[in-house]
């Protein structure tokens, strides 16, 4: 009993440690719902602007506060630029070609006259101060090149930069702007490879918007800015009976289908006449069109059906030991062509699909008929064995009645 | 045919011998059966290994696909692959057991020093096959496990840069490295085993096997020869039946545990979590681990290293160390007990994680 008094105070802080530092995890790890962790150039501009500025890029190129702030006032300190004024400043230098090339010769100069063009620009200019401008985004005395990952429009941070205001309702609602919109994309398969995946060229805000030019692509350039990179899917877009016929509604052509932020991975189920289907939105059974639509699911749900069997037998064969690499390289053909097929339907038309389906099929059917045949060598083998220990336990018994009719 | 060879090669005396021949009968008589067992996985090996040679090629860009295509496409190629791999790990362990009966029986007391100084390099040759052939399928584990493995020899001093660069064939583990551990594995230890076994066997024929001080004190006090079985047929049936045993096990285990591949070696990944090396090594491993940085200012890799190399060097000289009395007999027994208790520990510690 008196150890369990002795004892008790070092359990009860180990317990209050644990409790502690469960606290401490719990709050390190961000909830799906909540925005990913603020970009570390927020932790210099905490700092006092002197200390800041000691790793500011142009500290580095040897300007001063003086070459942004002025000569100082009769009190010691310097005087605050007005936001409106921000702007033009940064271009005093930055719009200048022969200027900028001394310190980076590739470096672009077209920022302030892009930032003109913007909403936040526009509306700068007309004295609304609670707009974007330079150092909202960039630091006003901690600045990095973007190509620093601190950077906060380094690309994994644009969307958190953005976000400082336009996840903001208090912010957003004097602008009836959505405040959603972060969240949205923070969902979307875009936010999934930028921010899981770390692949620096998924898009952010800054790719479909533009960055100094920041502004939302009206509905009649939404497909060139997503041809930016699903050029291929454009390209069939634009060729298609589609694309009048979006342009005639004034519809923002991939948004009908695949909204803008939260942009999902494209499932077969879109596809269809069924309620959930998105097809079904505009078109029913009666309607033209309705015989393609039928054909390009049924030829998805095919091709999954015998992939899944497939990658399933195969699966089997190979945590029974079997080597089943000519079955993978099927599947892996087939995947392909399931690729292929999710871009062909970008053609509203069966021919086209239909040839790639067949191709896909063709391999998930290899891939199936390889890991059957594994599974059927397995079998024989273990009918081998089980004859080969019949033989060997034969072996044994008559080795074990001749020992023991030997003579002591 | 029988006079023929008669008449040119030593038959009669051959048939003399073995009809005269007998071996001692008692209550450890079975663990007479372990060496003829680690000999029978040893001819597996032969048999099989030469089949591999057969498809094997020993170089960086191939290996690993030549060990494919004789799984997929070499008929029965899975099964010699398998029975190799199986066969090797067993035959290490029955020779392992064989050493660890040796011991407790004192079999390698005078005259059999012989005997035992060949055995414990066998065996020591044996875990060299072990080492070399694992890296030979060039997949993904055995190129780090023997990165690992080979960067151990750099610790000893003055001579760890160049025993690491003799075993590599250059820095790091590459095509060198391979073609190195092949012809090591194919020519240079089979070469030596060959010889060393044919010494090996000729000891044990000329000395017979060994009874335990036990049973010859046993049979002095009651004044009795200590039993025996005719060599032929009654041992060598019962050597059969152990060698059909061991066939089964080994039939059984390639079949419904195919020997995996893995995947192919990349030297420019970076090394997989769960890196071990083959199961006779992982006591070595896990000890390595525990080991502190430093011991009184050493390096404390050096030190475990310097310890195993003083308890190998301990077994080679056993018969020398031991003074064959029934004091230093026990201590020999209690050391043995220690060290199997040991390396068990460790391998089980290491199957299971600690401290990974």
């Amino acid at each position: 009993m008196r150890r369990l008094w002795i004892a008790a105070p070092g359990v009860l802080a180990f317990a209050v440690l644990t409790a502690s530092m469960c606290v401490k995890i719990r709050a390190q790890v961000p909830s799906p719902a909540t925005p990913p962790a603020p970009a570390p150039a927020a932790q210099v501009a905490a700092k006092p602007p002197a200390d800041a500025f000691k790793d500011d890029v142009h500290a580095k190129a040897g300007l001063t506060c003086e070459s942004c702030h002025g000569a100082k006032k009769a009190d010691g300190g310097y005087a605050t630029l007005a936001r409106t004024a921000i702007a033009p400043l940064c271009a005093k230098c930055h719009a200048d070609a022969a200027y900028m090339r001394k310190f980076a010769p590739q470096v672009r100069v077209d920022q302030f006259a892009q930032y003109q063009t913007s909403v936040h620009g526009k509306q700068m200019a007309k004295g609304e101060t609670r707009v974007a401008t330079c150092s909202d985004c960039h630091q006003s005395h901690g600045i990095v090149p973007v190509r620093d990952t601190r950077s906060p429009v380094a690309p994994a941070h644009v969307a958190t930069t953005c976000a400082k205001c336009h996840a903001d309702p208090v912010r957003m609602n004097p602008f009836n702007r959505s405040p959603d919109i972060f969240s949205e994309w923070s969902q979307s398969v875009h936010a999934e490879a930028l921010l899981k995946r770390g692949d620096n060229s998924a898009p952010t805000c800054s790719t479909c918007h533009g960055s100094h030019g920041a502004t939302p692509p009206g509905a009649e350039s939404v497909a060139n800015v997503c041809a930016q990179c699903h050029v291929r899917e454009a390209e069939l877009f634009k060729k298609s009976k589609k694309a009048d016929l979006f342009a005639s509604m004034g519809q923002g052509d991939c948004l009908v289908c695949h909204s803008n932020h939260h942009i999902e991975p494209p499932k077969s189920s879109w596809i269809g006449l069924d309620d959930k289907a998105l097809c079904a939105t505009c078109h029913d059974e009666k309607m033209p069109g309705a015989a393609v639509i039928k054909n390009v699911r049924k030829g998805f749900d095919d091709l999954q059906g015998r992939m899944a069997e497939a990658t399933e037998v195969l699966d089997r064969a190979e945590t029974a030991g079997m080597l089943v690499e000519d079955g993978k390289l099927a599947l892996h053909n087939a995947t392909e062509a399931h690729v292929r097929m999710r871009v062909l339907v970008h053609t509203f038309a069966s021919p086209p699909f239909d040839e790639v389906l067949k191709e896909g099929l063709t391999s998930a059917d290899l891939a199936n008929s390889t890991g059957v045949g594994a599974m059927a060598e397995l079998q024989y083998r273990r009918r081998g064995l089980a004859v080969a220990t019949l033989v060997i336990l034969g072996f044994l018994a008559t080795l074990f009645i001749k020992i023991r009719k030997l003579p002591a | 045919m029988k006079s023929w060879l008669r008449e040119r090669l030593p038959v009669a005396e051959v048939e003399a011998a073995i009809a005269h021949k007998t071996v001692p009968q008692h209550r450890y008589s079975v663990w007479y059966y372990l060496g003829g067992m680690t000999l029978f996985f040893f001819l597996v090996q032969v048999a099989t290994g030469i089949l591999l040679l057969l498809y094997y090629r020993p170089s960086s860009g191939e290996a690993y696909d030549s060990v494919q295509f004789i799984m997929t496409r070499v008929p029965f190629g899975w099964l010699v692959r398998s029975i190799h791999s199986w066969s090797a790990n067993l035959m290490v362990g029955a020779a392992f057991a064989h050493m660890f009966t040796v011991i407790f029986m004192k079999a390698y007391r005078r005259p059999r020093e012989v005997t035992w100084l060949s055995g414990v390099l066998l065996l020591f040759l044996a875990l060299g096959f072990g080492f070399t052939g694992y890296l030979l399928p060039w997949n993904e584990l055995s190129y780090f496990a023997t990165r690992v493995g080979t960067d151990i020899a750099g610790v000893v001093p003055y001579v760890g840069d160049f025993m690491i660069r003799f075993l590599r064939g250059g820095p790091d583990i590459s095509g060198a490295t391979l073609t190195r551990f092949y012809g090591f594995h194919v020519a240079v230890l089979p070469a030596i085993t060959t010889a060393l076994l044919a010494l090996h066997l000729l000891m044990v024929q000329y000395h017979g096997m060994s009874v335990p001080p036990s049973i010859e004190a046993r049979a002095a006090r009651e004044k009795k020869p200590v039993p025996t079985m005719p060599f032929a047929p009654h041992f060598a049936l019962r050597d059969l039946f152990g060698w059909t045993i061991a066939l089964a096990l080994l039939a059984g285990l390639a079949a419904y545990l195919p020997w995996e591949l893995g995947h192919k070696a990349d030297p420019f990944a970076s090394a997989p979590a769960g890196i071990q090396p083959e199961w006779y090594f992982l006591w070595t491993f896990q000890a390595l681990k525990y080991m502190p940085a430093h011991i009184l200012g050493i390096e404390g890799e050096l030190v475990a290293i310097g310890v195993m190399t003083l308890g190998a060097l301990g077994l080679v000289f056993l018969p020398f160390l031991d003074r064959n009395t029934s004091r230093s007999r026990a201590i020999v027994s209690w050391a043995a007990v220690a060290a199997l208790a040991f390396m068990t520990l460790m391998t089980v510690l290491a199957l299971t994680g600690g401290q990974s």
